[in-house]
């Protein structure tokens, strides 16, 4: 804790941090000393000289910012001499800065400008020189234009670069007054530059400034600013919309809240378009003799709540199923799963959380009793060593990387475990690279180190396992034949990899794991992650302040979704559907014959479209969800789809399941409805409406209501989300304290029981959420697959994500920003393969097994095992899920997308 | 005629500074041999006793600046540094040159010394990279070294090693400046730090560090082998010992001298064999670009840090560049602002803007009529003193010395 020191500014008394930024304090308190270099995120530069100031007993003028705040300082912010010297600095900078202004950005520059008088040029001294100075503009980048004219040398995106998104990509070329910024050899558009923006955000002036929108935006002109959630990833981005003529233009990151503080990546600042795309769908559409055609809402509506209670009659309740959506808000989802289980009247309801972390989620359950992330965002840059494991964290959670990378500056020690290179894997301290689908044996054979060692944490297995020192006895028996040797021959590992990575971990003050898709999507999944879970608990990483266990949720709402009980077992809250007393509470809750909700588990997400291809499922509600694209073996799941009796598609615009349906409704995206989602470090936060629906677009949960009503159900007389909330708080116990009103700046992580509770940061300090109380021991064998590389496939298809396209790619690829990045489907292959097979780099290549086929352009890549491929699941046009296949992990019923053995031939 | 002294060239010229053993047989590492009997606390003592003053230019006291290294807490029990600056980059300035080059062994003695007397397990050699022979002799020097064991493992005692490395400037001056020369040892682009804090806190890689110039050190050797005391006898009171002084210009023979502290302007031209051709003495610039000119009121005053700062001038480097009533102070002083706004780094506003500014007012200057030029002199020395007292590094403080000087010697001539 920093000492509370009493400080004098301008003979003002303020109470202090000892070695607190001066610059920063006296802003805070209302003291406005200029600065242009300064920002809060950054270190301090004093490149500026606008924040001079005296201080008491010492020699000359000093910058406010480069002082560390000590017990009794007196400093002159403000006199005559300190203003005639900010003056002349802001000469000066007027005299090498062009001063041409557009419109479209904040002037930082200029508000000092006009502060000193300065801002008519007739009123300044020095002549202006920028135009001998040559300054070049950069316009490369698809998303930024750099125009050295208008720079004025702070260092301010250097350092947002640098130190806040740890990316390095820019510096300055030339020296003194010719200076200018750079991005990497040369220019921004062939360097690394991945296009986050952070420069863009804390430029002063108009030196970086957006291109998309640069001709329409004008900042005099903006109807408002809204704060909402990103749409992307399960990081829960705060950002802030610009909004010009009912439009979205733009898009900052907040700064000062968490989770991001300002950081956005690549699709958060610049993947807002698709909301305004002219593709949106906008009415009702039905389906007469195969064909489209706009329909009315009623029409539409009576149509489907006559075909449900049609379908529900003929074939009873379980033939009915629906998909809830990781992009929808809790407030759709709850009155998603309320529709299902109250009108459909059984529990098959699921989302494409089954696809992703089903694995994670039971392994943590049974393990820990929760499967939620044990820790909070900011720990990714605390912990003392991160264990990153089948998490291409850089392009799938690009903010949470920066944290990760932020830790690794600090000196902390990264641990990458994946069959891949990752860009991750540039900041790790060990790179352990198995084969694919080899993980449990590499996690064993750590666990064997570790226990070799003596690295476990005795104390804490008798503390806080259950069985105590048996249960682990049994896991060293079990992992005895795991030695590094024998680890290294089935992974492919070296050995002294394999220890050197258990000795960090294990022996590091605070190590967190985060898992990712790379681990749970397998048919393993859930061993996987038992084993990963044994290592966790006999070293006693978990359990305290910056440890535990995080897999970062993919899309913005999965944790919401599952929190709100949008799932074949769970009610909200995670209360099995079992649970006779819940069940009680929610019928009162609901206003229904508690008799009447389901407690029967229902099928999950793939086992729904089984059921539909055996004909048990007759009818089927997506909302929001594209499965023929990202369910596995699609040429199955097509057939399944066409069996439906009844498909209603929910969504905004036509994708590879709309075809298949016999009605689509318009529904709303994130910008255009208020509600929340809940993030990856279970912080609940606000969804606003920043535009309106385009078209006869509807709210997702409007629709749902209509329906119910005109099936004779009465899901509630809500008048807005803020209403649905108040309803998931009271039915969700870990939301109970949660209400619109606090989380209207900052989320609030969840469980969060009262309203007076503060939320919580880290799960599992004192307990774990299972019945003793007690972490458990899951000892579990290395299996062999059952798919194999063979003479016929002899490729094993490993599948995932890239930084510009997101899942489906049905918002992403609508964003010209995004697509000017990436755009085409690709395969990686190793140039040992390449060569071996005649092949050669760009190749157009065709990729098929047993289950289908698929084209795609091969890309040399030593990122990637001999025998092993690598591609991308985004693209339409090369469905992945073509190859993949519908084996499921027995436990967690997820599919295993990341192993399809395969052939690669030339077209 | 006054005589040369010396302290750090009194091998040069007569050993083989390829060979380590000429170095012994004319008593070298004598100094060191001793210190390693004194407790490191005694060493730092000693050097502040002798009263030795950093002849890089600045004349800080260097005993005190090994105190503050020695008694700096190392935050993260990390190691000590000991760097040796020799990107000898000011204009007119060589005499680092001549002691790497004709003595290597004397600095690197007197580095280990140094580095005893802190504790330092790591040292570098910072050297202008322009200098080739230099680099060829040090790393002959270092080698030799090494083989002795006069370096490297225990070579200071029992857990007591020293590793010295070389590493190359790349033609930037402002490298030159001690805290901008650990942003570029640490391999980043060269710009100055904020200071606080101080290379003795936090320097290199955030350790304690001891930065002195090559001259600085290689009086190390002699104050512990002969004692402060003896030290003291030579030079003045507050600026004891000896100085190279390198001049060049207009007198007869251009070259280096190293004398006591003290002497005059005049003796050193004399020394050098008088004014070339006879011409009449005009003006001096004293310490280089960061410098100051000087007419002939200062021909008499000792050339100490603390005589010539009562004259408004300043020793620096010891650079003496002469001129005779032929040249022209204009074109010094074109030189010198050119100079001056090609290496500004750009970092800060007030050097980055006021090193152009200054150009474009010299040129604004010369076309105007006498009495005009005076007034426009004396708007360049205020910009100067704003860019002194608001810029980042010294640079930005430097142009006021050349400036200020021609203002208060040669307004005549304005």
């Amino acid at each position: 804790m920093k000492k509370t020191v009493t400080i004098t500014i301008d003979g003002k008394k303020i109470q202090a941090k000892e070695g607190d930024n001066l610059l920063q304090t006296a802003l805070d308190n209302g003291i406005d000393i200029p600065y242009l270099c300064y920002h809060k995120k950054l270190s301090p530069t004093g490149a500026c000289r606008m924040c001079v100031s005296k201080i008491e007993g010492q020699k000359g003028l000093v910058m406010a910012c480069t002082v560390n705040i000590t017990d009794g300082m007196v400093v002159t912010a403000f006199d005559e001499e300190i203003e005639t010297a900010r003056r002349h600095t802001m000469e000066y900078l007027l005299a090498e800065h062009n001063d041409a202004y557009d419109g479209t950005f904040y002037d930082e520059l200029y508000f000092l400008a006009r502060k000193y008088d300065l801002e008519d040029p007739v009123d300044r001294s020095y002549p202006n020189v920028y135009k001998q100075m040559n300054y070049p503009v950069d316009d490369t980048s698809p998303i930024l234009t750099y125009d050295a004219s208008k720079c004025i040398k702070c260092f301010r995106c250097i350092k947002a670069c640098d130190e806040v998104q740890g990316k390095n990509v820019l510096s300055f070329s030339e020296r003194g007054i010719t200076s200018y910024i750079i991005a990497g050899m040369n220019n921004w558009g062939e360097s690394e530059c991945d296009g986050c923006g952070e420069c863009i955000q804390l430029c002063p002036t108009g030196a970086l400034v957006e291109k998309p929108h640069r001709d329409e935006i004008r900042i005099n002109k903006l109807d408002r600013h809204v704060q909402t959630t990103c749409p992307y990833c399960g990081v829960g981005c705060q950002i802030d919309l610009y909004i010009q003529n009912g439009k979205i233009l733009r898009a900052d990151g907040v700064e000062n809240v968490m989770p991001n503080d300002g950081r956005l990546c690549v699709k958060g600042r610049f993947g807002y378009d698709y909301v305004q795309s002219e593709d949106r769908l906008t009415k009702p559409l039905i389906k007469k003799d195969g064909e489209f055609v706009e329909a009315s809402w009623d029409e539409a509506l009576d149509l489907i709540a006559s075909k449900f209670s049609e379908i529900k009659k003929k074939h009873g309740n379980e033939a009915l199923a629906g998909y809830g959506s990781a992009k929808c808000t809790n407030e759709d989802n709850y009155i998603f799963q309320k529709f299902v289980r109250m009108v459909f009247g059984n529990n098959n309801l699921d989302y494409c959380t089954r696809l992703c972390h089903a694995s994670t989620v039971t392994a943590m359950l049974k393990s820990l009793g929760s499967g939620a992330g044990s820790n909070s965002i900011e720990d990714f840059e605390a912990t003392e060593c991160l264990f990153v494991i089948g998490n291409n964290m850089i392009e799938t959670h690009p903010v949470t990387a920066t944290y990760a990378k932020r830790g690794k500056y600090k000196g902390h020690k990264i641990i990458v475990c994946d069959p891949r290179w990752t860009k991750m894997v540039d900041y790790a301290d060990v790179w352990l690279q198995p084969r694919l689908g080899t993980d449990v044996a590499l996690l064993n054979g750590l666990i064997h180190v570790i226990i070799k060692e003596d690295l476990i944490d005795k104390e804490f297995i008798e503390e806080r396992v259950e069985g105590g020192m048996e249960a682990f006895n049994a896991l060293k028996e079990l992992v005895e034949k795991y030695t590094p040797e024998e680890a290294e021959r089935i992974t492919n590992v070296p050995k002294s990899k394999i220890i050197e990575a258990a000795r960090i971990y294990a022996s590091a003050s605070t190590a967190m794991i985060s898992t990712g898709m790379g681990l749970s999507q397998q048919v393993v999944g859930t061993h996987m992650v038992f084993s990963l879970i044994n290592m966790m608990l006999i070293t006693g990483q978990v359990g305290k302040e910056s440890a535990g266990i995080d897999p970062p949720r993919g899309q913005n709402n999965v944790q919401g979704v599952t929190d709100i009980g949008v799932s074949p077992i769970n009610y909200p809250g995670y209360i099995p559907a079992s649970d006779e007393e819940n069940r009680k509470k929610i019928a009162k809750l609901w206003n229904v014959e508690y008799e009447s909700l389901p407690s029967k588990p229902g099928l999950t997400t793939v086992e729904i479209m089984h059921g539909a291809y055996d004909g048990e499922i007759k009818g089927m509600y997506i909302m929001g969800e594209n499965p023929m694209m990202t369910d596995p073996d699609l040429n199955h799941t097509g057939e399944a789809l066409k069996k439906l009796d009844f498909l209603v598609v929910q969504d905004i615009f036509h994708t590879e399941t709309t075809p298949y349906a016999d009605v689509i409704l318009p529904a709303s995206s994130f910008a255009e409805k208020d509600g929340t989602f809940v993030n990856s470090d279970r912080r609940a936060l606000r969804v606003r409406k920043a535009v309106e629906m385009p078209g006869e677009a509807e709210e997702d949960w409007k629709i749902l209501v209509n329906i119910a009503e005109r099936m004779g159900y009465n899901l509630g007389k809500y008048k807005n989300a803020k209403e649905i909330f108040t309803e998931i708080a009271q039915a969700t116990p870990i939301m109970a304290g949660i209400t619109y009103e606090r989380i209207k700046k900052e989320g609030v992580q969840w469980p969060c029981p009262t309203r007076d509770h503060p939320g919580t940061k880290t799960l599992f300090l004192d307990r774990f959420k299972t019945n003793s109380g007690l972490g458990i021991l899951n000892p579990v064998h290395h299996s062999e697959q059952k798919e194999r590389a063979t003479r016929e496939f002899p490729f094993i298809l490993n599948s995932g994500r890239i930084l510009y396209q997101y899942h489906t790619s049905t918002m992403s690829r609508r964003n010209k920003a995004l697509t000017d990045f990436a755009n085409r489907s690709f395969v990686l292959m190793n140039p040992i393969d390449l060569e071996k097979n005649g092949f050669n780099d760009g190749d157009k290549v065709k990729l098929s097994n047993n289950r289908g086929e698929l084209e795609t352009f091969l890309k040399s890549s030593d990122g990637v095992a001999e025998g092993e491929l690598f591609m991308p699941f985004h693209y339409s046009e090369s469905q992945v899920n073509r190859l993949t296949r519908g084996e499921l992990d027995p436990y967690s019923k997820i599919p295993p997308f990341k192993y399809s053995a395969c052939k690669v031939e030339k077209v | 005629m006054i005589q040369e002294t010396k302290i750090a060239l009194k091998n040069a010229g007569k050993i083989d500074p390829m060979s380590i053993d000429e170095y012994l047989n004319s008593g070298g590492f004598q100094g060191l041999k001793k210190a390693m009997h004194i407790e490191p606390v005694k060493i730092i003592e000693q050097v502040s006793d002798a009263g030795l003053r950093g002849r890089g230019g600045a004349g800080f006291p260097a005993g005190m600046k090994g105190r503050f290294t020695d008694e700096a807490i190392c935050h993260y029990c990390g190691p000590k540094y000991l760097i040796c600056n020799a990107d000898e980059g000011e204009p007119g300035t060589y005499k680092d040159r001549v002691i790497m080059e004709q003595d290597p062994f004397l600095l690197i003695e007197g580095m280990l010394i140094s580095a005893l007397s802190i504790g330092a397990g790591k040292g570098y050699i910072y050297i202008r990279g322009e200098y080739t022979e230099s680099i060829r002799k040090l790393k002959n020097a270092i080698d030799q070294c090494y083989k002795k064991g006069f370096l490297g493992k225990d070579c200071l005692g029992e857990n007591l090693s020293f590793e010295l490395e070389l590493r190359y400037g790349a033609g930037s001056y402002l490298c030159g400046e001690e805290l901008t020369l650990l942003e570029s040892l640490e391999g980043k682009r060269g710009y100055p730090r904020i200071k606080p804090p101080f290379p003795a806190q936090k320097g290199l890689f955030g350790c304690p560090t001891l930065i002195n110039n090559v001259e600085t050190f290689a009086h190390v050797p002699y104050i512990i082998e002969q004692g402060p005391e003896h030290y003291k006898k030579f030079g003045t009171e507050k600026s004891p010992g000896t100085k190279i002084f390198t001049v060049s210009g207009d007198v007869k023979n251009p070259g280096y001298v190293e004398t006591e502290m003290g002497v005059t302007l005049e003796q050193i031209i004399e020394l050098c064999g008088g004014m070339k051709d006879s011409k009449p003495f005009y003006a001096a610039l004293l310490g280089g670009a960061a410098g100051t000119f000087v007419n002939k009121e200062v021909l008499q005053t000792p050339m100490g840090f603390d005589t010539l700062k009562e004259k408004d001038a300043i020793l620096g480097s010891g650079a003496v560049i002469v001129m005779n009533t032929e040249r022209s102070i204009y074109d010094m002083m074109e030189s010198i602002l050119e100079f001056f706004k090609h290496e500004s780094c750009g970092k800060c506003v007030p050097c980055r803007v006021g090193t152009n500014q200054l150009l474009i007012m010299f040129h604004q200057m010369v076309n105007q009529a006498k009495g005009d030029r005076a007034k426009m002199l004396e708007k360049m020395k205020q910009e100067a003193e704003y860019m002194a007292a608001n810029s980042l590094c010294p640079l930005g403080s430097s142009p006021i010395l050349p400036i200020g000087s021609i203002s208060k010697y040669f307004k005549e001539d304005f």
